[in-house]
């Protein structure tokens, strides 16, 4: 199971942050709340991966619908504080190149 | 397809029933209730029986030294009245004697008669007399003998006579040295009834004294109850107190409880309150033999209900993997240069199966194609898509186009925002004669290439179909002869909470260690040792090799 918290402030761009399995099961959730955060008045908002200890082929769907769906309203979607099993994973799936921000270690 | 097996709660209920009737375990928990309770009160009313007895026994020990101590008080004046008439000698005269006496007979005093007596020849004569006219007239010739009895004892002799209607007691007291004799008679009540005792020896008692060893109405000196209703029944005592020559026997009996309050109702409250706790047991007994029978019911309908549902599901599950397996290759192309080896393995858990595939075809006599794919998600959605990108990228290669412009086509019918799966992919073509193999690769693990070593083949991913229109590089590399392509999905060797790179070095490890067995066996060995029986994800692996024709 997964975790989220997000955090928004004036200064910078929303954030949400995802903790514990990303996985099939977390998949709904994380789409919820990353659209309350895409329905902010911000340019980009930022997924904090810093939790994540699995990702599955679900959660990086999930990630992928996310990318798309803000780049259709115009907003940049920033991927932050990845993980090294997850970055491993974005390269293995050839979506490295997908998200906007190059993962962090 | 089987059949649910479903079951009927009275089936599974009946012989597993453990509980029996209600009512016969309340009965068994009264009957064990009462039984305790009697066997308890019963033992407690016993210690009281006993230690009744041991408290009347040692009251009547206690009344028997009173009587004894009695006695010696009465014949008391006797022995000083002797003594005060030797100590004068015979010239005295009985003045002494009269004069002593005179306190203690008379009406409400010890003695109602007294009188002196002296040896004289065989016989005796009377010196003097003082009180009432004795039974036993001086002049008589009982007198006589009583007293001359009395010189032959070394005790005192006692005797009950009669005087009209009233009885007495007769003491006769003598110094066998002097021939002096002392005779005084002792009234008894005409009732036989006397107050004797107020002393505490006697508060709890019945008694009845009786003049010598027997019990008889003629013998019976006094008591504290009706003449009439002697002897005394019920728990008696008995003691026998020297009185003279002869004895008083002291029959007792409890006119109250001897012992304390505690100890004789005890038996009655244990009865009652183990009566009461049986009656409180019994109910609670009843009352959780009902609930828990009712619990049991409850759990074997659920139970049942459980067996149902898992049936169903069952049932479902034997579906979709019919459904998976019916869009999986049952054949592999007849290749004479090739061996075809493939598996897969649906997830462990729940109904819901996955989405991976592979596929093999051949083009023309000399050339292959093949791609392994994996939709990302379960259910009947995820299997839908995985046939439609099945059969699309299938249908470009045959239709002559290379994998990486397949790919390129795919990736513009695939949408993630609309059909909600992402779909990795490997699609290749190879050709028998050169052993030049082509891939592209859209997001999935690269194949490794097993021949002696193992390594990945260099296929950079492009992106998994879903994400949107891509493009695609392809990697053209050589597959020796005897050499060995092994394509697979990320179920083989991804684990939660591992890096993905040591499941790949897992697999690498695996596949080293069953090169040179065939290649069914080769996959069959690489699916078993890296499954892991918890994993939800599915597995499917495709392994061809180019067989060493020299």
């Amino acid at each position: 199971m997964a975790a989220f918290v997000t955090t928004t402030s004036q200064d910078s761009a929303p954030v949400l942050a995802v903790s514990g399995d990303l996985d099939i099961s977390g998949v709904d959730e994380f789409l919820a709340h990353a659209d309350r955060l895409l329905a902010l008045d911000a340019d980009a908002i930022e997924v904090d991966l810093s939790g994540v200890t699995f990702i599955d082929s679900s959660g990086l769907g999930a990630l992928v619908r996310l990318h798309n769906t803000a780049a259709d309203a115009g907003r940049e979607l920033r991927l932050t504080n990845v993980p090294r099993p997850v970055t491993r994973i974005l390269e293995l799936t050839g979506l490295t190149d997908l998200f906007a921000e190059r993962p962090e270690s | 397809m089987t059949e649910p097996a479903v079951r009927t709660a009275a089936e599974t209920h009946g012989p597993r029933q453990v509980v029996r009737n209600p009512r016969w375990i309340g009965a068994l928990i009264a009957v064990v209730g009462i039984l305790l309770t009697g066997v308890a009160s019963w033992t407690t009313a016993r210690v009281d029986e006993n230690s009744e007895e041991r408290l009347l026994s040692q009251q009547t020990k206690q009344a028997a030294a009173v009587l004894s101590t009695a006695i010696l008080l009465v014949e008391e004046p006797l022995s000083t009245a002797l003594t005060l008439q030797k100590e004068g000698g015979p010239a005295a005269g009985s003045a002494a004697f009269t004069r002593f006496m005179t306190s203690y007979v008379g009406t409400g005093k010890p003695f109602v008669s007294a009188s002196l007596w002296q040896r004289q020849g065989d016989g005796v004569v009377p010196l003097a007399t003082t009180g009432v006219a004795p039974a036993l007239a001086p002049s008589s010739a009982a007198a006589h003998a009583y007293v001359l009895r009395a010189l032959d004892s070394k005790t005192t002799v006692t005797q009950r006579v009669s005087a009209g209607a009233q009885s007495r007691i007769a003491w006769a007291k003598a110094d066998p040295k002097t021939g002096l004799a002392v005779y005084a008679e002792r009234a008894i009540p005409a009732d036989r009834r006397s107050p004797v005792d107020r002393n505490s020896a006697f508060a709890s008692l019945h008694y009845a004294i009786y003049i010598g060893p027997h019990i008889t109405d003629a013998a019976l000196s006094t008591t504290d109850v009706d003449p009439a209703s002697l002897p005394l029944g019920g728990t008696t005592a008995r003691a026998a107190i020297p009185f003279g020559d002869t004895v008083l026997t002291l029959v007792t009996t409890p006119h109250a409880h001897l012992g304390s309050p505690l100890s004789r109702w005890l038996p009655l409250l244990i009865l009652v309150c183990g009566l009461l706790l049986t009656l409180i047991a019994t109910i609670a007994g009843l009352w959780l033999v009902r609930g828990r029978r009712e619990a049991e019911q409850d759990a074997s309908t659920i139970t049942t209900l459980y067996e149902q549902v898992e049936s169903l599901y069952g049932q479902q599950r034997d579906l979709f993997e019919r459904l998976q397996r019916a869009l999986l290759p049952h054949a592999h192309p007849d290749m004479p240069e090739l061996e075809f080896a493939s598996k897969y393995v649906a997830g462990a858990h729940g109904i819901e199966i996955g989405g991976d595939w592979f596929s093999v075809v051949a083009l023309d006599e000399h050339r292959f194609a093949f791609v392994v794919g994996d939709v990302s998600g379960r259910g009947v959605d995820t299997v839908a898509v995985m046939a439609q990108a099945r059969f699309t990228i299938r249908a470009y290669l045959l239709d002559g186009q290379q994998p990486a412009a397949a790919l390129e086509k795919c990736s513009r019918q695939f949408d993630i925002a609309t059909d909600g799966h992402l779909t990795t992919v490997i699609a290749g073509i190879g050709d028998v004669r050169t052993g030049e193999v082509t891939i592209a690769n859209a997001g999935h693990p690269a194949p490794l290439l097993l021949n002696g070593d193992v390594r990945p083949v260099q296929a950079p991913p492009g992106r998994p179909l879903g994400t949107g229109p891509a493009l695609y590089r392809q990697t053209t590399f050589h597959l020796s002869p005897g050499a060995t392509m092994f394509c697979f999905t990320d179920g083989l060797v991804e684990r939660r909470g591992e890096d993905i790179d040591v499941g790949l070095g897992r697999l690498a490890t695996t596949l080293l260690e069953a090169d040179g067995r065939s290649v069914d066996e080769l996959v069959s060995y690489a699916v078993t040792t890296l499954r892991n029986p918890d994993a939800s994800d599915d597995i499917a692996a495709l392994a061809i090799r180019r067989v060493d024709v020299r």
